[in-house]
C-alpha cells in the first residue's frame, strides 16, 4: 500500500508537470524554492554555531517550519490528492496500511526532502560530537515526522470542513496573516537587523515557552546531546516521539471515521436581512447593494482590504520602527493604498464571473451602464474613504507628524477617485477570466491572462500616482498656510477632484462597454471563480 | 404557424477552426413550448448564447418578436427571460436578495419586485430557503432560482439550456409545471435538453441539432414520425453501429 500511494503522488505531481504550460513553469518554480529553503535553511541553521542563543534560534525555526506544515496544507487542501481521505474512500482499503501509505505519501515530493535538508543544518549548527550529530540526525527525523503526522492529522479531521464552502473561506481568510507576517519579515526584520534592533540575543529565552513543545524538544534533545547530557537527550526525543505516536493514534481515529463520512455537504448560512438594502434606489441602488454585501460576505473582498492595510502600513514601516523619520512617507501609503485598490477591482466582470450574465441581460443601454459602474463605486467607496482615512491619520500620528495626515487623506481620497476611475475603465478594456487553480484559496487571472494581472498593476499604481499629483504639490506648497482654512479647503477639493475623476471614469467606461457587452459576457463565463 | 416569437436565419458561429453553428434556422410560433435536442457539442448552447444577445454571431439575424437581437439589443433583451445551462448565481446573496438583485435590475419598482419575489419563491419552493445563501443550495434549487430570476420580469420569451440537467425529480416536476403554464399563458419557452421523455411530453416544437445545423424541425409528432422521440433522435444523429466485442469479460459469468 505504502509503495502504492507513493507511486500515486509521483504520478500526481507527473501528470501535473505535463497538463500545461503554466503547470510545467510552476512545477519548476516549486522545485526551485524547495532547493532554496533546503540550501538557506541548512545554511542559516549551519550559521547558529557559537551563537549564545543558538538553540533558542533552532527551536524559532523549527517551530517556524512545524507551523508551515500546519498551515500551507489547509490552504492548499486539494492540490495533493493523497491528502483528501475521500479519494480513497470507495476502495476496499485496510486503516493501517492506508495510514502508513499515505504517511509515506506525504513525505514524498521536493518539498518534505527539502525540509529534511534544511533541518539537518542542526548537524553544523547545533550539534557537537559524534553523539551530538547522532541525536540531531535521530531528531531532526523525528522532527519531519512530527511535522507530517500533524498536519496529516490537521487535513484528515477537517477534511469534511475543507471540501465545504466554509473550509474554503477559511483557507482564503489565512492568506490575511500569512501575507502580513511574509510582509513584517521581508520589510521590518531586515531593516531591524541591519540597525542592530535584532540580533541573535534578542531570541535568548524564548526556549522557556517554546522548549517544551515538539520543536523545541528536539532542538533542546540536540544541545543536551551536545553538551554531554546524552540522557536528558533521549528522554526529550522519547517524549517527541510519543507526542508523535499520539498525533498518530489521533490521526488513523481521524481517518477511520474520515472513510466512512465523505460528506462534502455543509452547514448553510442563514441571512438576516429581509430583502436588498438601497434597492429603492433604481439600478444604481441594486447595484451598490450587491456588491456591498459581496464586501461583506465575500472571503476575496475582505481579503484584498486588508491586504491593501497591510500594504500601506508596509510601504511606512521604516519610518515607524527607524530613523530618520520621512513624513512623506505617508503619502506613499495613501498613493499605494489607492492604487491597490483600483486594481483589486480593476477587473469586475473577470471577478463576478458567470453571474456577469444575470447583470448583462439587464445593462441594456448606456444609461444603465453608468448606473452599474456608479453603483460599483458607491459600494466601493463606502469602505476605501474611511479606511485608507483612518490609515493615513494612523500612520502619520505613528510617525509622530499628525499634520502630514491631512496631506495623505487629501491624496488618498482624490487617489480613490482615480482609482475607481481607472478600475472602471480596465474592467471593460482589460477584462480577463479569473481561475480559482486547486491549491489555491485566491482567485488568478486564469491561464494565459498572467501579463493582463501585471498589467492591471502597473496602470492603476502608476494612474494613480500620475493623477494626485496635483494633490500632492499642492498639500506641499500649503503646508505652511493655516491649519484652520488648509485642512477644509485641501480635504474638500481633493474629494470632489476625486469624484469627478471617479465620474468620467464611469462615463468612459460605459461608452466603452455599451459595444462590448457580448465579449465582456464570453469573459466573465470563463472564470471559474 | 402563427405568429413567430423567435426567428433564426443562417445563423453562424466558429472558434478558430471549428464552426459550432453552421447556419442554423429555426422559426418558433408565439406561445410554443419548444425543445432543442442534440448530442453534446452540436451547438445547442452557442446557438441559445447567440439567441439571447450573449455571444456574438458570425453572420445571421435572430429576430425576438419582430425585434432583432443584435440591431436593437436593447428592445429585444427586455422582452426575454435566459436561464443558462450552468446556474452560476450570486454565491453570496441569499435566494431572496438574488431574485429581488434580478428584478430591480430588471427595472422593477421596488415593492412590485419584493411581491415577484415572494410569490415565484412560493411557486417554485423556495420560500423555507429564502434566506439561505445561494452559496449552500442544492443544484436543483439553484436551477430553480436561476427560473426565478429569469421569470421576474414576466419575459414573453423564455429561454433556457438544460433546465433538467442533475435537478431531482420533484424540483423537476416544479420546473416542467412552471413552463407549461408560462406557454399556456402565451410566452414562448424554447430549452435545450437532453431528456429525450420531457421533451416529448411537454413540448409541442421540436428541432434536433446536430454538429451546428438543424436536421430536424416541426411539431413533435412529425419530428417523431411515428416513432418514440428517442429513437427518432437516435436515427437521426446516433452512430450507425456499436462494437461491444472488446467486452466479453463484461458480466457475472466471466471471471
Amino acid at each position: 500500500m505504502a509503495r502504492l500511494l507513493v507511486k500515486l503522488k509521483l504520478r500526481l505531481l507527473l501528470n501535473a508537470l505535463r497538463s500545461s504550460t503554466a503547470a510545467h513553469t510552476t512545477f519548476i518554480i516549486s522545485t526551485f524554492f524547495a532547493f532554496v529553503i533546503a540550501v538557506g535553511g541548512f545554511y542559516v541553521l549551519a550559521l547558529f554555531r557559537g551563537l549564545s542563543a543558538s538553540v533558542d534560534l533552532t527551536t524559532v525555526v523549527f517551530t517556524v517550519f512545524a507551523v508551515g506544515w500546519l498551515v500551507l496544507p489547509i490552504m492548499t487542501f486539494g492540490l495533493d490528492g493523497t491528502l483528501d481521505p475521500a479519494t480513497l474512500a470507495l476502495y476496499p482499503l485496510r486503516t493501517r496500511p492506508l495510514a502508513v501509505g499515505l504517511l509515506a505519501a506525504s513525505a514524498t515530493g521536493a518539498w518534505p526532502l527539502a525540509n529534511l535538508v534544511a533541518l539537518l543544518g542542526v548537524t553544523v549548527g547545533l550539534a557537537v560530537g559524534a553523539i551530538g550529530v547522532l541525536v540531531a540526525v535521530v531528531a531532526v527525523v523525528l522532527q519531519v515526522l512530527f511535522c507530517i503526522t500533524l498536519a496529516r492529522l490537521v487535513t484528515t479531521s477537517m477534511a469534511g470542513m475543507l471540501r465545504s464552502r466554509r473550509g474554503k473561506d477559511l483557507a482564503a481568510f489565512l492568506v490575511i496573516p500569512i501575507f502580513a507576517v511574509y510582509e513584517f519579515a521581508v520589510q521590518v526584520i531586515p531593516r531591524a537587523a541591519a540597525r542592530g534592533g535584532i540580533t541573535a540575543a534578542s531570541f535568548r529565552g524564548v526556549d522557556s515557552w517554546l522548549g517544551w513543545l515538539p520543536p523545541g524538544l528536539a532542538a533542546h534533545a540536540i544541545q543536551d546531546a551536545s553538551t554531554g547530557r546524552p540522557g536528558i537527550a533521549v528522554v526529550r526525543l522519547a517524549l517527541l516521539a510519543a507526542v508523535i505516536v499520539a498525533l498518530g493514534w489521533l490521526w488513523i481515529r481521524s481517518l477511520m471515521r474520515a472513510l466512512v463520512t465523505a460528506d462534502t455537504s455543509t452547514q448553510s448560512s442563514q441571512v438576516r436581512a429581509a430583502s436588498l438594502p438601497l434597492a429603492r434606489y433604481g439600478q444604481r441602488g441594486a447595484v451598490a447593494a450587491r456588491f456591498w454585501i459581496y464586501q461583506r460576505r465575500e472571503p476575496t473582498s475582505l481579503v484584498y482590504w486588508a491586504m491593501t492595510a497591510v500594504i500601506m502600513v508596509v510601504v511606512s514601516i521604516s519610518s515607524i520602527v527607524g530613523r530618520p523619520v520621512h513624513p512623506g512617507v505617508v503619502i506613499a501609503s495613501a498613493v499605494f493604498g489607492a492604487g491597490f485598490v483600483g486594481f483589486f477591482h480593476a477587473n469586475s466582470v473577470g471577478l463576478t464571473g458567470p453571474p456577469f450574465v444575470i447583470e448583462a441581460l439587464a445593462l441594456t443601454n448606456r444609461r444603465s451602464l453608468r448606473a452599474y459602474f456608479a453603483g460599483q463605486n458607491i459600494a466601493l467607496s463606502v469602505i476605501a474613504a474611511p479606511l485608507l482615512t483612518a490609515i493615513c491619520f494612523g500612520l502619520a500620528a505613528a510617525i509622530r507628524h499628525p499634520m502630514e495626515g491631512v496631506t495623505a487623506t487629501a491624496v488618498a481620497l482624490a487617489g480613490l477617485g482615480a482609482a475607481l476611475c481607472l478600475s472602471n475603465i480596465l474592467t471593460v478594456s482589460l477584462a480577463y477570466p479569473i481561475a480559482r487553480r486547486t491549491g489555491s484559496p485566491m482567485p488568478q487571472a486564469a491561464q494565459g491572462y498572467t501579463s493582463y494581472g501585471l498589467g492591471g498593476v502597473l496602470a492603476s499604481l502608476a494612474g494613480v500616482a500620475v493623477l494626485v499629483t496635483p494633490v500632492i504639490i499642492a498639500g506641499v506648497l500649503t503646508s505652511a498656510d493655516q491649519p484652520a482654512v488648509r485642512i477644509p479647503v485641501l480635504l474638500a477639493c481633493s474629494a470632489a477632484y476625486g469624484v469627478a475623476l471617479a465620474w468620467a471614469g464611469v462615463q468612459l467606461a460605459a461608452r466603452e462597454a455599451e459595444g462590448k457587452l457580448p465579449e465582456l459576457c464570453q469573459m466573465a463565463v470563463r472564470s471559474t471563480y | 404557424m402563427g405568429e413567430l416569437a423567435i426567428e433564426v436565419r443562417a445563423l453562424r458561429k466558429s472558434f478558430g477552426t471549428k464552426e459550432a453553428v453552421a447556419g442554423v434556422d429555426l422559426n418558433i410560433a408565439a406561445g410554443s413550448l419548444a425543445g432543442l435536442v442534440g448530442p453534446n457539442g452540436a451547438g445547442k448552447t452557442t446557438s441559445l448564447s447567440m439567441m439571447t444577445g450573449l455571444l456574438r454571431p458570425d453572420a445571421g439575424q435572430i429576430l425576438i418578436n419582430g425585434l432583432d437581437v443584435w440591431a436593437d439589443p436593447v428592445a429585444a433583451k427586455a422582452v426575454i427571460g435566459v436561464v443558462p445551462a450552468e446556474a452560476r448565481l450570486f454565491e453570496r446573496l441569499s435566494g431572496e436578495e438574488m431574485l429581488e438583485y434580478a428584478g430591480r435590475l430588471r427595472g422593477l419598482p421596488v415593492g412590485e419586485a419584493r411581491t415577484r419575489v415572494a410569490q415565484l419563491l412560493d411557486v417554485l419552493d423556495l420560500a423555507g430557503d429564502a434566506k439561505r445563501l445561494v452559496a449552500d443550495y442544492s443544484t436543483g434549487m439553484r436551477k430553480k432560482a436561476a427560473l426565478g430570476c429569469a421569470l421576474i420580469h414576466n419575459p414573453s420569451v423564455l429561454f433556457l439550456d438544460e433546465p433538467l440537467e442533475g435537478v431531482d425529480p420533484i424540483s423537476a416536476d416544479v420546473i416542467r409545471r412552471l413552463l407549461t403554464r408560462l406557454a399556456g399563458s402565451g410566452s414562448t419557452v424554447l430549452f435545450s435538453s437532453h431528456v429525450m421523455e420531457l421533451v416529448e411530453q411537454v413540448c409541442d416544437h421540436v428541432s434536433i441539432i446536430d454538429k451546428g445545423m438543424i436536421v430536424a424541425t416541426g411539431t413533435t409528432e412529425q419530428v417523431r414520425g411515428g416513432k418514440t422521440l428517442q429513437q427518432a433522435f437516435i436515427d437521426l444523429v446516433g452512430p450507425g453501429t456499436t462494437d461491444e466485442e472488446g467486452l466479453s469479460w463484461l458480466g457475472s459469468s466471466s471471471s
